[in-house]
């Protein structure tokens, strides 16, 4: 029987709205940066993904030694509001590339199976604080193609512990690695302010911030991410 | 009164340490092969991980169950007999058997090894449950999902080992042979090589804006562009019955939906259950931490004597139903 010494905290209240919100903000900003990946050029985009990949498999030996131990295959990875989708090679030759969206939408040739859904419900998933399966269920998440290749990357990555993508992104980047652990602590509060301040001022000024923000985060206005 | 013991489900050791960290009693798994019935890509433990399990478990007073429960065919008895090895040298608390053959080996190599019989061996009713325990020792029974609570006090009152029941997640009563359906559509079983609607035999198409699936070939379902999804497994398909002249397609086994039993926790105490067990070893972390905490509370409030407090785990369920499926006969 477990012991109740050790009992968990199991009546710790959700995460406050303000926690809420800096994510939506935090998501929104990871969203943009990765609109700008393929601006760089093939090759430095390849470069810059290619050096976040041996990051996380540093940071998560466990899932990403099990990534290069799956057969040889490609997932695309498609957040539909994004500019940008993602094509991952599993398999011994593991790797990541930037494709851009067209008119058309990304070009799937190559790929063996395909996971669209919204970029937050996507990084969320990869990041293991929503389930797979749930967001299947309520039709956020659409896969097609090889559906054993997207459930064994699936738990995979699962299986890992504390995956902060948005933190070993930004550690790769100098500067932002150091502004993204107090951008967290106070990107709540802050919003707060900034939340208060907004309803005191005039419309017009108030829909101007807000296509700024709709600009920086790629959420339009009335949306959620 | 004892309270109820909460068994929680780990696909992964991470979604283990999710359930330990969010109130399990016991958490159970089960080795990466065909040796238990969720043999999925990407999922399950290696010997290494169920040993890290143990360490990370016990050091927090809960117990790890190994489910060995696929069935093994003539001339290749030999990963279920090295599974039950395994588990006992690995230390684990108890491992959960379906096989007559594999119980039979385990209560002769391991005597001291605590023996569960599984939902797979679908024990319904008095006199099997006793021949489980008289010829193997058997301790604890996991019952089928086709008993009505009655039905479920009634039995417990006629037998003496602990009873074990399902209160959260798949609706899978395989007491009629439904597996079948699976084997016959993709040549792999779930009750030999522990895979229902294997992976690589599932596809997803988009038909418009419907949702189709397909399994071995078969379009086993299509939802509508509003319409919540569920499993892509044949017993929860829609089929048109007889000649396919008049009624549209219609669920003929199942509907895709999950079973939740939150409400009936005085009347399952009052039927002598002694464990409570949550389904989704193929689920993700973030369903075990949150059903699993879910359960602990209500439990503790169950416990304390308290209105059990509902928390919403609607987001979870498949097909965005919930039932309390035969236990009131109340799913169809």
């Amino acid at each position: 029987m477990r012991d109740p010494d050790v009992a968990p905290n199991v009546f710790a209240s959700d995460a406050p709205a303000f926690y809420e919100r800096a994510r939506r903000f935090e998501t929104g900003l990871s969203r943009a940066g990765l609109g700008l990946v393929p601006k760089l050029g093939r090759r430095a985009s390849d470069a810059l993904l290619a050096r976040l990949l041996r990051l996380l498999a540093e940071r998560h030996p466990r899932a990403f030694e099990a990534l290069r131990e799956m057969p040889d295959a490609r997932v695309l990875i498609e957040p539909v509001d994004a500019p940008v989708a993602l094509l991952m090679r599993v398999g011994h030759d593991l790797s990541l590339h930037a494709l851009p969206r067209g008119v058309d939408g990304v070009d799937e040739t190559g790929a063996d199976a395909v996971v669209r859904g919204p970029y937050a419900r996507l990084l969320d998933l990869l990041e293991g604080r929503i389930d797979g399966d749930a967001l299947f269920f309520r039709r956020e998440l659409s896969i097609s193609g090889d559906t054993a290749l997207i459930l064994a990357l699936r738990n995979t990555l699962d299986g890992e512990e504390e995956m902060d993508l948005v933190a070993d992104a930004a550690s790769i980047a100098g500067p932002l690695a150091r502004a993204l652990p107090v951008l967290r602590r106070n990107a709540g509060p802050v919003l707060d302010r900034i939340e208060a301040a907004r309803r005191l001022l005039p419309p017009p000024l108030r829909r101007g911030i807000e296509r700024v923000e709709a600009r920086i985060t790629g959420v339009l206005p009335g949306t959620r991410a | 009164m004892d309270n109820f013991e909460l068994i929680c489900p780990a696909g992964t050791p991470a979604a283990l340490r999710a359930a330990v960290d969010a109130g399990a009693d016991a958490v159970y798994l089960g080795f990466r092969d065909e040796t238990n019935a969720r043999n999925f890509p990407g999922l399950n433990f290696t010997r290494q991980d169920v040993a890290d399990a143990v360490d990370y478990a016990h050091a927090r007073r809960v117990e790890v169950y190994v489910a060995i429960n696929t069935y093994p065919q003539a001339g290749n008895l030999g990963p279920w007999q090295k599974a039950v090895d395994d588990a006992a040298r690995l230390k684990v608390d108890a491992v959960i058997l379906a096989d007559p053959g594999l119980l039979a080996y385990a209560a002769k190599r391991h005597p001291d090894l605590r023996l569960h019989l599984s939902v797979q061996a679908s024990a319904a009713n008095v006199e099997a449950i006793r021949l489980y325990r008289d010829a193997f020792g058997v301790r604890r029974v996991v019952l089928p999902r086709v008993l009505t609570v009655p039905e479920i006090a009634k039995l417990n009152a006629e037998i003496d080992i602990e009873t074990e029941v399902f209160v959260f997640g798949g609706l899978c009563p395989m007491a009629e042979g439904r597996c079948s359906l699976s084997s016959y559509a993709t040549g792999l079983s779930p009750n030999k090589q522990g895979v229902c609607s294997p992976a690589n035999h599932v596809r997803y198409e988009q038909r418009g804006g419907a949702l189709a699936s397909t399994l071995g070939g078969f379009t086993i379902n299509v939802f509508g562009e509003a319409e919540q999804a569920g499993y892509p497994t044949l017993c929860k398909g829609r089929f048109v019955a007889g000649d396919g002249v008049g009624e549209g397609p219609a669920y003929l086994f199942e509907e895709p939906t999950s079973l939740n039993a939150m409400d009936l926790l005085p009347e399952l105490k009052a039927a002598g259950v002694r464990a409570l067990k949550i389904e989704g070893r193929q689920r993700g972390k973030a369903y075990i931490a949150a059903v699993v905490r879910a359960y602990r509370e209500a439990l503790e409030s169950f416990a304390a004597g308290r209105p059990v407090s509902h928390i919403d785990l609607q987001a979870m369920v498949e097909g965005g139903t919930q039932t309390t499926g035969a236990y009131t006969r109340g799913w169809r």
